[in-house]
């Protein structure tokens, strides 16, 4: 099983207060890894979003020479459905020059990007890289996947959300199901009573309430709760 | 063999791509009868511009034998747009860590064929290990899979039985379509596995199968005289070394072939 690792709430915090680079910060102390990048770009501005742990010498350099136009880890990897593997990327045509160049600053080669795609067709990533054995990466990266798919979609949730214009567009569509569980939930119900009730399986609730929690951008199902009660979608319980 | 196709190694495997949407058109379209669109044979639509992952069943010889096509949920999906009737026009489920499967098929009439070496339900099953497999190495722990009922039931025949439907089952074509909901644990890839007696790697490795797909385009650009020629001595061979090498030799004049058509080229 993949480890569960709770998430960081980053949409409760008010917008003006928000330090993303702090949260990728926290997140790498959560996760057991080195270093944290987000990247995206939003679809309608065209506006670069981009937080990192990384030392500020090795932004400089990265941004002087434009890597994040060869960076593979970015452009190849937003290619991808599932999260990539750098590994994965050892024969791209640009690996080597920013690969050479991060080696130089001592930063470890070992890592993954997650890509996540969002409503618009725009892209959101997260990469997180390590220098543990090689070993050891392996078996870290299947205990955190899960957490980083989690976190990666929250933090690009977020930050697609923090422009106005988006955050009327981006305004969550539940299904009727979403919201009747969820009304379930608000009058106290478990989730077997639930699937008792609507005769469906208790992980058919289950995924249910997990989408609906992304949709809301909220991480737990108290907060999908109470967010959904604020909109008007269901009733207080 | 299972190989994995997407966005970042697509350039590498055109011609199993094509093999592929040619599948797809024979089953979706001419079996199912389903509303979709072929050109020339192949059956491609937006999605497949939409940087999709394939999983594409291989038999020894290479030819595509079943296929099946996933994207993330948490962005443009098939269930949001062409599937919506099967939700009632209602909209998806989206997460991150819930995938959509599309366009599973098998090719039924290459492996009822009576030179096949592989049957129906096991390309079925390693097919269906395989996209467990994968998704769950890459953190997903759900899959909604929009198949038709004939699927539907080879999945619970296999072991892999869906624990839930979404929305319902509406007419398609000649046959219905339905959307299915499976978890992706380690409990299921075993019970796929045991059913079908599947043991170690079943995924492909991609530059061996990018090397082998080569060396047949040459032996196809072979001179007819000199393929003839050459298959000639692979039959008359009497023993495994003799047949070693005429294999070698087949594969050293195929490789000339290609060199000289690359130097025209």
């Amino acid at each position: 099983m993949h480890k569960r690792i709770d998430l960081i709430d980053l949409a409760g915090i008010p917008e003006v207060q928000r330090d993303y680079v702090g949260h990728l910060n926290k997140l790498c102390d959560t996760l057991g890894v080195e270093h944290a990048t987000y990247f995206a770009a939003n679809p309608i501005s065209g506006k670069m979003h981009g937080f990192t742990t990384y030392p500020d010498d090795w932004k400089s350099h990265y941004v002087a020479h434009r890597l994040q136009e060869y960076d593979p880890t970015l452009n190849s990897a937003s290619r991808s459905v599932a999260p990539v593997d750098w590994r994965r990327l050892t024969s791209d045509p640009e690996y080597d020059r920013v690969f050479k160049d991060a080696h130089d600053f001592k930063l470890p080669s070992q890592g993954v990007t997650v890509p996540i795609r969002g409503m618009f067709g725009e892209i959101g990533l997260l990469c997180a890289c390590s220098s543990v054995p090689q070993a050891e990466w392996i078996k870290l990266k299947r205990d955190i996947l899960g957490s980083l798919l989690n976190n990666a979609v929250h933090l690009h949730d977020t930050v697609m959300n923090s422009d106005p214009l988006l955050k009327t567009l981006r305004q969550p569509k539940l299904s009727s199901r979403e919201i009747e569980i969820l009304q379930w939930v608000a009058a106290g119900k478990s989730q077997q009573d639930i699937g008792d009730i609507l005769m469906i399986s208790s992980r058919t609730v289950e995924v249910h309430m997990r989408s609906t929690r992304e949709k809301l951008c909220t991480i737990s199902t108290a907060q999908a709760v109470g967010r959904a009660v604020s909109l008007g979608l269901i009733q207080p319980g | 063999m299972i190989l994995v196709i997407d966005a970042l190694n697509r350039d590498r495997f055109q011609s199993v791509i094509d093999d592929m949407f040619q599948l797809r058109a024979r089953v979706f379209k001419d079996r199912m009868g389903w509303d979709v669109s072929v050109e020339d044979g192949r059956e491609s639509d937006l999605f497949d511009n939409l940087d999709p992952v394939y999983l594409v069943a291989l038999n020894d010889e290479y030819d595509v034998i079943g296929c099946n096509r996933m994207l993330q949920t948490t962005g443009p999906h098939m269930l949001t747009d062409v599937f919506q009737d099967i939700l009632c026009g209602e909209p998806s489920l989206r997460s991150a860590t819930i995938w959509e499967n599309t366009r599973f098929c098998i090719d039924t009439e290459r492996l009822k064929h009576p030179d096949s070496t592989r049957s129906v339900s096991s390309t079925a099953c390693e097919l269906m290990a395989g996209i467990a497999e994968y998704a769950y190495d890459s953190g997903i722990t759900d899959v909604i899979s929009v198949v038709d009922p004939a699927m539907d039931r080879i999945l619970k025949r296999c072991d892999n039985a869906p624990y839930g439907y979404l929305g319902k089952t509406v007419q398609m074509g000649k046959t219905k379509a339905l959307a299915a909901l499976s978890d992706i644990t380690e409990e299921r890839i075993a019970r796929i596995r045991n059913f079908a007696g599947i043991t170690g790697n079943i995924f492909a490795d991609e530059d061996e199968v990018a090397e082998a797909l080569a060396a047949r385009t040459a032996e196809e650009m072979m001179s007819p005289d000199l393929r003839d020629y050459c298959d000639e001595q692979i039959a008359a061979a009497t023993t495994e070394h003799e047949k070693r090498a005429a294999l070698a030799l087949r594969a050293a004049l195929a490789q000339t072939s290609r060199s000289r058509s690359d130097i025209r080229a």
